[in-house]
């Protein structure tokens, strides 16, 4: 229920989702860097575009999932401004994101990931 | 005494910003979860705000700080590759090479494949949580006080910022101490 003492509550909301998108991000490219050579390649970003030398497909991971946090706060702050949302669903779904990022990231569960999606050699 | 380029910059990422980070997470967490209307007088929100707006932004810098002097500083030391025909069997010729020496022996490769494999990709969420805690601060200033639930997600999202940067810490320190970077 909002406070009509306290600002509206949709750009803290978006904040979090935002983080939970960039960590949902950066799990995605652990789990694809891992399965796929041709998507591994791509990522190094410090050999296509000079981001820092001989930091590997790691450059493009952080890279990636920064743009995806800094983008989707963005876009979800202009959508939310002025606005006061259902913040415990907002929060609820970052919360969901930022899980998953972390799992995908957790070498015993994204293992399972790759081993799926590798293709059979 | 002294340290050698790598060793000092091993430092300023581990220690220096690593004990930076664990200071603003402890005040930080004290302050948002005491920042409650019904515990502080007008006097007592004005003089908390500011330091805890402090608190917070100091805890995203420095987090901000960690993974990008680990990540484009020093993580290419670890993971550099030794030269063409180097036996990548024999430790004891890979002493320059942290990755390498770890995924030589069945005894130490887990440090790499596990612990580092964890450790550059879980730090990456600190930041983006503390950015977001920073962030609700800053945006509320005193009026955090009255935002139960918001107040809430923010020391949970502190927390989880604060276990990221732990975990990748804490792994820091082991693999440092098994292959250092030297």
């Amino acid at each position: 229920m909002q406070d009509n003492q306290t600002k509206p509550n949709g750009p803290v909301a978006a904040a979090f989702v935002a983080a939970g998108i960039g960590s949902l991000v950066l799990g995605i490219f652990v789990v694809l860097s891992d399965a796929f050579t041709g998507i591994n390649d791509f990522l190094k970003f410090d050999a296509h575009y000079g981001l820092g030398s001989g930091v590997g497909p790691l450059s493009g991971k952080v890279v990636l999932g920064t743009l995806a946090f800094v983008v989707s706060w963005v876009v979800l702050h202009f959508y939310a401004r002025g606005k006061e949302v259902d913040f415990g669903r907002w929060f609820a779904v970052a919360l969901i994101l930022v899980f998953a990022g972390f799992a995908l990231t957790f070498p015993p569960i994204f293992d399972v990931f790759v081993n799926l999606l590798k293709p059979a050699a | 005494m002294e340290f050698t380029e790598r060793e000092l910059w091993a430092v300023i990422h581990g220690l220096v910003l690593g004990t930076l980070f664990l200071l603003a997470f402890g005040g930080g967490l004290a302050g948002i979860y005491s920042l409650k209307e019904r515990y502080l007088t007008a006097e007592g929100l004005a003089e908390r705000s500011p330091r805890l707006l402090i608190g917070t932004s100091v805890m995203a810098i420095v987090a901000w700080l960690t993974v990008l002097t680990g990540t484009f500083i020093v993580y290419p030391w670890y993971r550099a590759a030794p030269p063409k025909g180097t036996d990548l069997t024999n430790q004891a010729v890979l002493g320059d090479f942290p990755r390498s020496w770890l995924l030589a022996s069945d005894k130490t490769s887990e440090w790499h494949n596990f612990g580092m494999e964890w450790k550059e990709h879980v730090a990456w969420m600190a930041p983006f949580l503390a950015t977001a805690v920073a962030f609700a601060v800053i945006y509320y200033g005193a009026q955090l006080a009255r935002r139960g639930e918001i107040r809430r997600a923010v020391m949970i999202f502190f927390t989880l910022a604060f276990l990221a940067a732990a975990a990748a810490g804490l792994f820091g320190a082991f693999i440092t101490k098994v292959a250092p970077v030297s």
